[in-house]
């Protein structure tokens, strides 16, 4: 065991809010992760239901061009930058050490350190709303030359700023589990015994530790581009703006992974105990897993195929190739549910919702690797629907997936079943309402971040049902919000395990007590609460 | 073991699933009522909804697409048909407390759907790398040449006399991106050169029927060849965000039979010939309008005061004008922004043009004679950037 000698800095009690502001004890920090992303989540949302609402008609009804190309660039910069990797950021840093039997994260303060970067970062990202000239508008890729100073004002240099804290904390919080997790496994914890959430939280910390600095790198080159006369992206001074999207996706599609591996890892959790199976083929998983990080890297110029400035057989091999370990990872789910006895909690019901959405996903993103294809679908809405079904439909579920899994153990109590099962459905029909007919919309040949289009073009009845089918996602929120909100004060008491889980944040209180453990069961499998439950021996 | 909240589950999927049904089912009845069959919303599944392609290389990426697509809805049928499959069979009864089989794995398994899925996806390499040779070949013939040159927020197409390069003379400057009179001019079945350029930021030139994007990037030269098929309008349009009215910059293809293209090409270039050369961006230039439009230029002498607009940062600066009713008169035209073209186009309220201005590249100034107008509110635009909006009430 690693003999970390831990001092209680301070009093174990303290006021709640102060506590709360102060804390550096990974359980609360995870929640405070939480918490956050879903404000930036909701903030996102009313971003996307702007630009829908804009879009259901032809004409401007609503906002005004400028506004429009802020509120979609903020939307997808709060719901990738500020919702999804920092919520998936926020599971690991409450599982990660219960998973693995360690007291804490390796560094508790630095850990509170990545937290509250994200808050200020979010912020002076969203404070481009009040300078002159609005928010940063060039979508969220911020490409030169439109995002040069001859175009945009301080939005964008406030944008940019935000992001490089935030690429701070997250290069921090991958240290930190990195330390953790190869320095604070309990005895017994080997690597091929860690959950797979665990595992896919340790991949997706080297993909952010080897490609965020070189986000970092795009970003302050930019910077210097747009303050201090630099001409790295400027073509009229001998600047290159291809550089830019080489850079920018090098870390870009990394962190695609980035948004969905710990999804995976939350799928993998859920499935194994809700089939009460255990996972089919546990190393081919970790594997893909580390498979689809190591391809990853070879992958980013898939999305700059129409410049005609990169190689693209190469790219488009890389690409394909990724389409294996991802479809080996969905096999062994559907092989986890196989014969098994499934229980349908909510829990299981949004494991369900990814499983059928990640696949179509992953299906329409083979249509852009076919390079000739993607000339046809690139920037298209086609690109809209496949990115939405992989984070929205992949990743999104598994975070709902998520908190219906753990919220028991983060606050002892029961979210309430009826009203999840009204969010599941509200939320799977909004969602392929919205998405599916983007396919069609694409196909037709409507681009993508345009305000408005003409009445002739035949795009108004499907744009006006991905409209309403947004509206219903963000009605899907009103009974989450209520569970929550009931089931903190009213919810059944959950107890220890309520849903017979697998791995050691379920052999503690609900929620736990600092340090987490007063004693671990023996760890000889990646299932040891299991093994405790049904004795080791009596099932294998 | 107690399992208070196992019992109470069971019911959970039947609800979920039965919801999602309904749903699903009233969709399909919604579909139908409004006018959609089956045959429709099935080539919806298509690029152009099914409709014909219009390039050599657009065929070839139409047939690419179609392996794709039927592998992937094969896939798609399967996995999906095994999702709902264990959703349905497996579920637990209630009461039954026994574990099912422990199964962790089986190696043959994973060696099968590994290997499997990846003949699948070399496969749609290859066909992928052939199909892409197809549609980035270079045509060895065909002496059309064009210079599309993309720029906030308008489409300029220059026919050149030969290869672009340095020493490449433009013999005629199209400088309308839309309209009969307008838009990319283009010959059917023979070979066409296109480069791309723009001055300021990214753009894409972007044509669904063409099956074929490819960026305007600034300090490159992108280029491709491709041969139009069939005749016709064809629509295009930016694809790649370029700032606010990236939305409105569009352009056409008027594809002609190769004869009608040959008497258009000579006819632009004679008048290219005798109207003086475009002057260059920046240049104060005089009134008169270098581009050759078909457009009635106006006639009758104007009577009274002339209606005073201008044009500045890709907008109209009165927004709202009045002219006198049942007379002619002028509208004194002020084109502010250097190097871009802009005009008045008046229309009425069934968006009939009523009167087009020539196109005037700012700075510059110009005098349109506009025929006598019925009392009435006429919406006009500049030709060009069809974001430049405005009113015009004759009373």
């Amino acid at each position: 065991m690693a003999t970390t000698a831990l001092h209680p800095a301070a009093p174990a009690v303290r006021g709640g809010l102060y506590e709360w502001l102060t804390t550096t004890d990974h359980k609360k920090i995870g929640m405070l992760y939480l918490v956050n992303s879903l404000v930036f989540f909701a903030l996102g949302g009313i971003l996307a239901l702007v630009v829908r609402l804009e879009l259901a008609q032809p004409g401007m009804q609503f906002i005004d061009e400028a506004f429009y190309n802020q509120a979609f660039t903020m939307h997808a910069s709060f719901m990738l930058f500020l919702f999804i990797i920092p919520i998936l950021a926020g599971f690991g840093n409450y599982a990660v050490p219960l998973q693995i039997g360690a007291p804490d994260m390796a560094f508790p303060r630095i850990n509170a350190l990545s937290f509250w970067l994200l808050p200020l970062g979010g912020a002076l990202m969203a404070s481009g709303f009040l300078a002159s000239g609005g928010a940063a508008a060039s979508g969220w890729t911020e490409y030169p030359p439109l995002s040069g100073p001859a175009y945009h004002g301080t939005g964008t240099d406030l944008w940019i700023m935000g992001l490089v804290l935030i690429g701070t904390s997250s290069i921090l919080g991958a240290i930190n589990f990195l330390v953790t997790i190869f320095r604070m496994r309990a005895p017994g914890m080997t690597l091929f015994r860690m959950p797979i959430l665990s595992w896919t939280v340790l991949v997706t910390s080297v993909l952010v530790l080897m490609s965020t600095p070189v986000l970092t790198s795009a970003l302050i080159m930019l910077f210097i581009d747009r303050n201090y006369g630099g001409h790295f992206f400027d073509p009229a001074n001998g600047g290159n703006a291809v550089l830019y999207q080489n850079v920018f996706w090098f870390y870009s599609h990394p962190a695609v992974y980035i948004m969905v591996l710990p999804a995976m890892g939350i799928i993998s959790e859920v499935l194994p105990v809700f089939s009460r199976k255990p996972l089919f083929g546990y190393k081919a998983f970790v594997f893909a897993t580390v498979g689809i990080g190591a391809l990853g890297f070879s992958v980013w110029a898939h999305h700059m195929f129409t410049t005609g400035q990169v190689f693209l057989p190469f790219f488009a091999l890389m690409t394909f190739l990724i389409a294996v370990p991802t479809g080996v990872k969905m096999f062994n789910w559907i092989a986890t549910l196989w014969r098994g006895k499934l229980v349908f909690s909510t829990p299981l019901l949004f494991a369900f919702g990814f499983l059928t959405m990640f696949l179509i996903g992953g299906l329409n993103g083979a249509f852009s690797a076919a390079v000739p294809v993607d000339f046809a679908l690139h920037d298209t809405y086609w690109v809209v629907a496949h990115l939405h079904y992989v984070l929205f439909g992949g990743s999104v579920f598994g975070v709902f997936a998520g908190i219906y899994y753990w919220f028991p153990k983060m606050t002892g109590r029961m979210l309430n079943e009826t009203l999840g099962k009204l969010q599941f459905v509200l939320m799977f029909v909004g969602f392929n309402m919205t998405f599916f007919p983007m396919h069609q919309l694409g196909l037709m040949g409507m681009p993508r971040r345009i305000a408005d289009y003409a009445s002739t073009a035949g795009w108004t009845e499907l744009n006006t049902l991905a409209t309403i089918g947004g509206f219903t996602i963000g009605l899907s929120m009103v009974p989450f919000l209520w569970n929550v909100m009931v089931s903190l004060r009213n919810g059944r008491i959950a107890g220890d395990d309520p849903w017979e889980g697998n791995t050691l944040e379920w052999a503690t209180s609900s929620p736990p007590p600092p340090y987490n453990f007063d004693h671990l069961p023996e760890i000889r499998s990646e299932r040891p609460v299991f093994d405790a439950r049904h004795g080791r021996t009596a099932t294998h | 073991m107690s399992l208070p909240p196992r019992s109470r589950a069971s019911s959970g999927p039947l609800i979920a699933g039965t919801l999602i049904v309904v749903v699903i089912g009233i969709a399909i009845v919604a579909l139908l009522a409004a006018g959609i069959t089956p045959q429709r919303a099935w080539e919806s599944f298509f690029p152009v909804g099914g409709q014909p392609v219009v390039t050599d290389r657009a065929h070839a990426t139409r047939s690419l697409y179609d392996v794709v697509f039927y592998i992937a809805a094969a896939i798609f049928l399967l996995v999906e048909g095994l999702i709902i499959f264990t959703a349905i069979r497996y579920r637990r009864k209630p009461g039954d407390e026994e574990l099912p089989p422990q199964i962790h794995g089986n190696n043959l398994i994973e060696i099968i759907w590994t290997v499997i899925p990846l003949g699948i996806v070399l496969f749609l390499f290859v066909i992928s790398w052939q199909t892409l040779n197809t549609v980035d070949a270079k045509a060895a013939t065909g002496d059309v040449h064009v210079r599309a040159v993309a720029a906030r927020f308008q489409w300029k197409f220059d026919y050149l006399d030969g290869p672009d390069g340095p020493n490449a003379k433009v013999v005629y400057e199209q400088l309308l991106p839309v309209g009969d009179d307008g838009g990319l001019v283009l010959p059917v079945g023979s070979p066409v050169h296109i480069t791309l350029t723009s001055p300021d930021v990214i753009h894409a030139f972007y044509v669904p029927k063409f099956l074929f994007k490819r960026d305007v990037v600034p300090g490159k030269l992108n280029n491709f060849d491709f041969t139009v098929d069939t005749p016709g309008t064809y629509r295009g349009q930016c694809a790649e965000l370029c700032g606010e009215f990236h939305g409105s910059m569009l352009f056409e293809v008027h594809a002609l039979p190769q004869a009608d293209f040959d008497a258009w090409m000579a006819a632009a270039v004679k008048k290219a010939q005798q109207s003086p050369p475009p002057p260059p961006s920046g240049a104060p230039a005089g009134s008169g309008a270098p581009a050759p439009s078909g457009a009635p230029a106006g006639s009758g002498a104007p009577a009274g005061q002339a209606v005073q607009e201008a044009a500045h940062n890709i907008a109209f600066v009165n927004q709202n004008l009045s002219a006198p009713a049942n007379t002619p008169f002028a509208i004194e035209f002020d084109n502010q922004d250097a190097g871009q073209p802009h005009n008045i186009e008046i229309k009425d309220a069934g968006g009939a043009v009523k009167f087009k201005g020539d196109l005037v590249i700012g700075p510059a100034k110009a005098t349109y004679d506009v025929p006598a107008l019925p009392a009435g509110t006429y919406p006009f635009v500049c030709t060009v950037h069809s974001n430049m909006t405005g009113t015009i009430t004759v009373q």
